[in-house]
This record gives structure tokens, C-alpha cells and sequence, in this order.
């Protein structure tokens, strides 16, 4: 009975089909926004039917070009030259960035917990980034920009406030065992996609793209198949202050067996945070005091593993306990200052209220990204590790693959849901990121584990030469793409 | 299996000739264009799945992505940058020799202002097409979705690959009747009073058994500037192994009976046909032909020998 109701309401709703699109995109994050603007951007593509929808508010970002909130938020990016390239050139979106709240940076230092003097330092030379290894840039400045630059060209629809609540296929429908009912009316003949919205709207696309993150309906819709694990980690997310301007302009990362912390520069005394931790730690990450929370992280970039387990041990119990800042000050103390002010980040000295946050950490990679009539870009076709700062990036490298071969099926008269067209861009961009998945997830699993002959093994391996090259290569592959 | 080694390359050049250079023996006989039953009845039976791009007709999809290339770049290429009346101060400068002599900048320059000069006359232009052997339609469909192209007629002498090629037409909103329509007709009935900017023929001449014939029919049909785009299969040891031997029978990858080798025409034999036609020598020139290759796990891909396997030719006429 509940079946034939449903099947009914679908038949129902696809009937009235409201309008005809060449790309309905599916999610308005960094990944969807761009393609948004990539192909609005294109000689060759501009001439398509676009809309744009998103189940979120899109306010704050209109917002943010003119009247962006005093602090910086939380969800901080470091962008690679090569994105900013594609937003530069491809999108001409890059001159709409706020310049005030963007961070050029030349150089990572990459340590060990297990053993202090095995250090890494990346900087610009081992890129081709022109002497900048990259820009920190929150989320919200690049969404702003690239909407920014939807705004001005016009001639797209971006529905947001708006879920996509089913996508049905007009010839697929559900099995129907009432034979008496009448057949599924749909415009006639159209194999193409039908996406029915809360607003009551039900689209029918030619491709249908799903920039939808992590969960992405798109991609369950498409019956494609994704794999990967949980990293049994959270992300902790926060915006500090450290004591002053570090005129340095660099990103300090601390290979922790919990996983890695970083410090990643911002302009002037701001500074962001990502913190991998087990959720154990985030737990108590994010409930202590501030004050408690600046110590730790101080503490975490710089004292030895058992005494912060000692110290997390103390919190876990009480998280408000007081007693760990004396405890932390006076471990810190024990350590020349000539070494802290060369090796170590600046000490942070506040954390901004409420910015700290949490994400669960998980690896994650589509079989393929197209399926007929369908496409998946950024975080829909793959969640990667965020120690090397590459997710958005990756959106940016597939919006860019994904144009590419729309502009050459445009070119040859292609239908551009055709997988014959979409074949390209997973080709082109399949193999790289898989690459990449597999280094930051090798990365992960050397340094994220207490398993004690592996942290011997890296406590020795990272000062000699050989695991040091290891590490770099991987580094450098996955920073450099 | 046919008896290819017993056929020297030689062996059946004679007959061929005879068939291309039958043009002036035939000009009140009946249909020589007409394809025979059995070509029609193979055919036909593939109507149903002319369209599956994982189907039969696999390889032929993956074609039609290369010659669409050959034909963009081709007329691209061609488009005539400075017309007669363009007046002087709007003139793109076309150096009298290679631009590689100039210094990179310059070149660049001349290049950049040559390619936006041909966006804009692509952009003004309304070309119109016809597609002989259109079959289900691969080709005609993409041609009329190019921006630069008015309409498309496509034309077969196959009933249920037209009904194919009518039904998926229908499944695209923006080919309209306007823009795409299919005529079940021999070409000599195309009234030839009327012109066509580009006429193809693809995979179409190793079908028919009057080749010559059908390529002065279509040749009637175009106008001064426009086009005659074909491909089709040289007949050599390379394409009898990759298209029957391998493409048929090996890998499957092409339906059983869709060639026959004598039908296949050499590149050299059109030059020849053409040179040796006056009418046709003085009013039309091959303006390129390129060899292509179907690399399973690849696809298509040009190669630089037009004179094996596979090969698109573009002839213009010119006056
Ligand atoms: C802790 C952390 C740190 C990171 N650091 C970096 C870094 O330094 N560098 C970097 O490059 N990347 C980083 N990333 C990754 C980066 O944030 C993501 O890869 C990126 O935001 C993904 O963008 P997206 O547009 O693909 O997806 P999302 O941003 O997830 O956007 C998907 C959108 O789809 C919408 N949506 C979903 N379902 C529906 C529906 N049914 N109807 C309508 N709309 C829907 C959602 O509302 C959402 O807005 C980090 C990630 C984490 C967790
Ligand atoms: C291999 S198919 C190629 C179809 C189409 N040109 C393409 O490449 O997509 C060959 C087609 O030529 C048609 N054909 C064969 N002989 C013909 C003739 N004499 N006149 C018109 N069409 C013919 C067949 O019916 C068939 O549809």
C-alpha cells in the first residue's frame, strides 16, 4: 500500500515538470559555486541553461563582499597556486577576493613528537608556485568571490534555502506492480534527470551534477559506488591570536600520534588551527576553558607525548581543572628560550569565542564521477585527510576538468550528458587524485599510530636521510600536485 | 574466412577504377546510388540500437567525436579571415609567409587577433548541412547542435535506421524540426538545384555499390566555398585485419557483416577519380585527409598515414 502511494506521489510530481535546464548543480560549497562559474565564464559553455541549488542559507556570503564579520570564522582553507591560477584565469573570479583577509605563506615546517630534531621544512622552491607555497583563505572568501562573480555575469538561477528532496529517473520509475495505473507521464521521450525541489519545483536536466559533499544524494541517485574508511579522528577547527605578528609567514605542523596539529598563518596576529585529534581529545578540546585551550595547544606543539597524555588525563577527569596551566608552564618553562623562539611556533595567547569546532575525518573515493547524465565534483566524489590542505583544492582541479571536457563536447556537437562526453573528466582527474588520497592517507597512517614498533621506527627513521626523503616526497607530491 | 592473401594489392584495383570512373557511363541509368539488400537488411537490423553508446554501434560513437574534431578545425582553419569587402581598417593581418619567422610576442598577437576573428565569423555563420548515409543519425544530431551550423537534413536509404534516428531526435529539446530533419531518399532525388554549405559522407561510400556516382552526386550539391567531408576505409591489409578480422570477428567490437573489403576505397583512388574528372578537377580541390586508429583501451586517434586503415578527406569547392 505505502509503495503504490509513494509511487503515485512520484508519478504526480514528475508530471509537472516546471522547466527544462542543460546543468542543474547540486550544492553551492566552493566546488559547486565554481563550476557555477567556470562555465558561465567559457566562451563555449556560457550559452547553457544553469541552476544552481542549495539546501543552506547563502546570506552570509552575499554579505561577506561588503560586510564580512570582524573576526575571521573558523573554516580556513590553504588554497594552491594552482586554484588560485583556475580563479585567476579560467573563472576571472580572483579579483573579487577580499585581499585584506588572505595569507600568502612560503614555507611549512613539518616536526615529529617522537623526536625533536627530525624536521622538515617545505617551502615555495619545491613547488612552481612563484615563490608562494600557498594562500590561506576562510571558505566563506572564496564562496564570496566566486558568487560574486555568478552576480555579475548574470543568466543563472541559484536557488538556495532549497533541498533537493528526490531525483527520479523518467524511465526508470519504481517498479510498478498496479498494472491498471496509468503509465509515468514525463515530457516526452526526455531520458534526462528529474530533481524535485522543497520549493515544490521539479527540474528536468540534461546533466546533472553533484557538488553535493560528503553525503551526496546525487551520487546514491546515480548508484555509484563509494569506498573508504573513518579515520576513527575529528578535525578540531579554531580561530587564535598568537602573542604578535609572526612576520615569518610560516605554517608550523606537528606530527602528533594522535595526528597531526597544525598552526597555519592568517594576517597579522590571526592564526588558524586544525587539530586531528582521537575523539577522545575532542572531547575535551572543545569543552575546556579557553584559557585552558591556548595552553594545550602551546603545550601540543611543543612538550614531549607523555606529558600531554598526562595532562589530557587531568582534563578528561575535569575539564575546567586550572591546575594543568601551572602544570603546562612549568614544562614549558624547563625549555631554553633561544630553542622555542627558533624551533616552535609564536605562542598563542587567545582563542576567538566560539570558533572552535569539530569534523569527523574520513577517506572517501567515488568508483568513477560520471554515470549517464551525471557528474560528481569536490568532496561528492572524494574526502580526503586534511593534513595536506587538499580538498577544495581538488574541487578546484575537477571544476576544472569537468569544464574542459564540456567545452570540447560543445565542440563536437555532443549531447553534454552523453558519457561519451563525461568520460574525459574522469580520465583526467581519476588518477591524480587517487594518488593523492593514497599519499595523505599513507601519510596518516605512519605518523597516527601508537603502535610501538612503527613509532620507533619512525622516531629513528624521520632523523635518517632515507625516511626523511620518504616523508618529503610524499609531502611534496601532495602539496604540489 | 575471405580469402584475403590471395588478393595481391593489385588484384582488385582494375574493377575499382572501373567503378569510380563509371561517372559518364551512367548518367541516365537507373539508381546507382541505391545500396543493395543486403547492405539495408544489415542495417535495418541495427536500427534498435543505433544509440546505445555501449553497444553495437560503440565504435561509432567514439568516431564521431574524432571527425567532428577533423571538421571543426577544418573549417575553422579555412574560414576566410579578410573577405573582399572588409574594409581596410578592420583587416586581420595574414603574414605572407610562416609565422614561426616572427618573434614570439608578435606571433602571438597575430594569432590571438586571426583566432578571435574566426570566433566572430563562426559566430555570424548559418551554415547548412547535408548528411548522406546518415544512418541513426551520430553524426547529423551533433551537427546541428554547433552553433555556427542552421540546419541539418540527413538522408538514407535504410527506413528503420531513419525511424531510429527520428525517435532520438526527439529525446534532445533543442533539435527541433528546424534545425534536424531526416528523408528517406536516394541523393540523385535531392533536387541539386539546391545547395548545401557542407555535404558528409560517412562510413557511408565502402557501403554503396556505385561510389563514383554517389560522390558526383554529392559534389552537385554544394556551394561555392562549402564542403564535402567523407571517410571511409582503404582497402589494404591493415584495414581488413582491424575492421573484419579483429573489429568483426576477433574483438566483436563492430557487427558482423558490417564490412565488405572490395567495397573499400583507397585515399589515393578519390585523388586519382578527382584529377582525372576535369569538370571536378577545376572546381574542386582535396584540401586534406587524415588516417585514424581505434586503440581499444583509447579510442580514436589521427595518425599521419591517410593512406592506411581508416581516413577523413575534406574536399572544397572552389569555385
Ligand atoms: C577540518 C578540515 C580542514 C580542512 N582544510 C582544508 C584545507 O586546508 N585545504 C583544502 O583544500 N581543503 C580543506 N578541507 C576540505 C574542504 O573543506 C572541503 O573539501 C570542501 O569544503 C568541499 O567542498 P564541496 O563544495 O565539494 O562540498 P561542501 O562544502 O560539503 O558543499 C556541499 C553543499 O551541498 C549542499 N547540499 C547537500 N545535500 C543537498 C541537498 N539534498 N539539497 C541541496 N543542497 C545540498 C550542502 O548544503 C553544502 O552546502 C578541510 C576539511 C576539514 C573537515
Ligand atoms: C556505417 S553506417 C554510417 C552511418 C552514419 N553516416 C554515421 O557514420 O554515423 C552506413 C549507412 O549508410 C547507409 N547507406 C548505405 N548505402 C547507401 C546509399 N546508397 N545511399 C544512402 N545511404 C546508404 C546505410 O543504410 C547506413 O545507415
Amino acid at each position: 500500500m505505502f509503495g503504490a502511494v509513494r509511487r503515485l506521489a512520484t508519478a504526480a510530481a514528475s508530471a509537472q515538470v516546471s522547466r527544462l535546464q542543460d546543468v542543474v548543480i547540486v550544492g553551492g560549497g566552493p566546488a559547486g559555486l565554481s563550476l557555477l562559474a567556470a562555465l558561465k565564464s567559457s566562451h563555449k559553455t556560457r550559452h547553457l541553461k544553469c541552476t544552481l541549488v542549495e539546501g543552506g542559507s547563502l546570506d552570509n556570503i552575499r554579505t561577506f563582499g561588503e560586510d564580512p564579520p570582524e573576526n575571521y570564522t573558523n573554516r580556513v582553507v590553504s588554497l594552491t597556486p594552482q586554484s588560485v591560477e583556475f580563479m585567476q584565469e579560467r573563472i576571472g573570479s580572483w579579483q573579487y577576493i577580499n585581499q585584506d583577509r588572505i595569507k600568502f605563506y612560503s614555507s611549512i615546517v613539518a616536526y615529529d613528537s617522537q623526536e625533536k630534531d627530525a624536521r622538515i621544512q617545505f617551502d615555495a622552491s619545491m613547488t612552481d608556485g612563484n615563490g608562494v607555497l600557498a594562500v590561506m583563505c576562510e571558505n566563506i572568501n572564496i564562496q564570496s568571490l566566486l558568487l560574486s562573480r555568478i552576480d555579475e555575469i548574470g543568466d543563472s538561477t541559484i536557488l538556495d534555502n532549497t533541498k533537493v528532496l528526490d531525483i527520479v529517473h523518467p524511465n526508470k520509475p519504481e517498479i510498478n506492480h498496479d498494472l491498471t495505473a496509468e503509465p509515468q507521464t514525463t515530457s516526452p521521450g526526455l531520458d534526462w534527470p528529474i530533481v524535485q525541489l522543497s520549493n515544490g519545483e521539479s527540474i528536468q536536466t540534461r546533466l546533472l551534477v553533484g557538488a553535493d559533499g560528503y553525503n551526496s544524494p546525487v551520487r546514491k541517485f546515480s548508484g555509484i559506488e563509494s569506498r573508504g574508511w573513518q579515520y576513527g579522528r575529528f578535525g578540531v577547527v579554531a580561530t587564535i591570536k598568537l602573542q604578535y605578528e609572526d612576520y615569518r609567514s610560516i605554517g608550523w605542523q606537528r606530527f602528533l600520534t594522535t595526528g597531526p596539529l597544525a598552526i597555519l598563518p592568517l594576517t597579522e596576529d590571526n592564526a588558524t588551527i586544525v587539530w586531528s585529534s582521537t575523539p577522545e581529545l575532542s572531547d575535551i578540546l572543545l569543552k575546556v576553558t579557553p584559557e585552558i585551550f591556548v595552553h594545550l595547544v602551546n603545550a601540543a606543539m611543543t612538550l614531549d607525548e607523555v606529558d600531554l597524555n598526562y595532562i589530557y588525563g587531568v582534563l578528561k577527569k575535569d575539564p575546567t581543572d586550572t591546575s594543568v596551566l601551572e602544570e603546562i608552564e612549568w614544562r614549558m618553562s624547563k625549555i631554553k628560550l633561544s630553542e622555542l623562539e627558533e624551533k616552535y611556533p609564536l605562542p598563542v595567547s587567545e582563542v576567538i569565542d566560539k570558533s572552535r569546532a569539530r569534523f569527523p575525518l574520513k577517506m572517501s573515493h567515488a568508483d568513477t564521477y560520471v554515470a549517464p547524465r551525471v557528474a560528481l565534483i569536490g568532496d561528492a566524489a572524494h574526502t580526503i585527510h586534511p593534513l595536506a590542505g587538499q580538498g577544495l583544492n581538488m574541487g578546484q582541479s575537477d571544476v576544472a576538468g569537468l569544464v574542459e571536457a564540456l567545452e570540447k563536447g560543445v565542440e563536437r556537437g555532443m549531447d553534454i550528458g552523453s558519457t561519451l562526453v563525461l568520460e574525459s573528466y574522469v580520465s583526467n582527474t581519476w588518477p591524480a587524485n587517487s594518488m593523492l588520497l593514497g599519499v595523505c592517507d599513507k601519510l596518516h597512517k605512519i605518523f597516527s599510530t601508537d603502535f610501538y614498533p612503527l613509532v620507533l621506527l619512525r622516531g629513528i627513521g624521520m632523523k635518517s636521510l632515507n625516511m626523511l626523503d620518504v616523508v618529503k616526497d610524499l609531502m611534496v607530491k601532495s602539496m604540489a600536485r | 574466412m575471405r580469402p584475403f592473401i590471395q588478393r595481391t594489392p593489385g588484384a582488385g584495383l582494375p574493377q575499382l577504377v572501373r567503378l569510380l570512373s563509371s561517372t559518364r557511363a551512367s548518367a541516365n541509368a537507373p539508381k546507382y546510388t541505391s545500396a543493395s539488400a543486403e547492405e539495408l537488411a544489415h542495417f535495418n537490423a541495427l536500427a534498435s540500437s543505433w544509440w546505445n553508446v555501449d553497444g553495437p554501434q560503440r565504435i561509432l560513437h567514439k568516431m564521431n567525436l574524432l571527425r567532428m574534431d577533423f571538421i571543426y578545425s577544418t573549417v575553422r582553419k579555412h574560414l576566410q579571415l579578410n573577405k573582399p569587402e572588409t574594409p581596410l581598417e578592420e583587416e586581420i593581418y595574414v603574414p605572407p609567409y610562416s609565422l614561426d619567422l616572427l618573434p614570439k610576442p608578435i606571433r602571438l598577437r597575430i594569432v590571438e587577433d586571426q583566432e578571435m576573428r574566426r570566433d566572430a565569423l563562426l559566430n555570424k555563420s548559418k551554415l547548412r548541412v547535408l548528411d548522406v548515409g546518415c544512418g541513426g543519425g551520430i553524426l547529423s544530431e551533433s551537427m546541428a547542435r554547433l552553433s555556427f551550423v542552421e540546419s541539418v537534413l540527413g538522408i538514407d536509404l535504410s527506413s528503420d535506421v531513419l525511424e531510429a534516428a527520428k525517435l532520438h531526435k526527439g529525446k534532445d529539446p533543442i533539435l527541433g524540426d528546424e534545425k534536424l530533419s531526416y528523408q528517406l531518399t536516394a541523393i540523385e532525388d535531392l533536387d541539386a538545384s539546391k545547395k548545401y554549405d557542407i555535404v558528409t559522407m560517412f562510413e557511408m561510400l565502402e557501403h554503396v555499390d556505385y561510389p563514383a556516382k554517389v560522390l558526383s552526386e554529392a559534389l552537385k550539391r554544394v556551394e561555392v566555398g562549402g564542403w564535402v567531408f567523407i571517410s571511409t576505409i582503404n582497402r589494404d591489409f591493415v584495414s581488413w585485419f582491424t575492421t573484419i578480422f579483429m573489429g568483426e570477428h576477433m574483438l566483436r567490437i563492430v557487427p558482423v557483416g558490417t564490412h565488405t573489403l572490395e567495397k573499400y576505397i583507397n585515399q589515393h583512388e578519390i585523388r586519382e577519380w578527382i584529377e582525372t574528372n576535369q569538370d571536378v578537377r577545376d572546381s574542386f580541390k582535396v584540401v586534406d585527409a587524415k588516417g585514424c586508429v581505434y586503440l581499444p583501451a583509447y579510442g580514436w586517434k589521427f595518425t599521419n598515414s591517410p593512406d592506411v586503415g581508416n581516413y577523413f578527406m575534406a574536399i572544397q569547392r572552389t569555385l
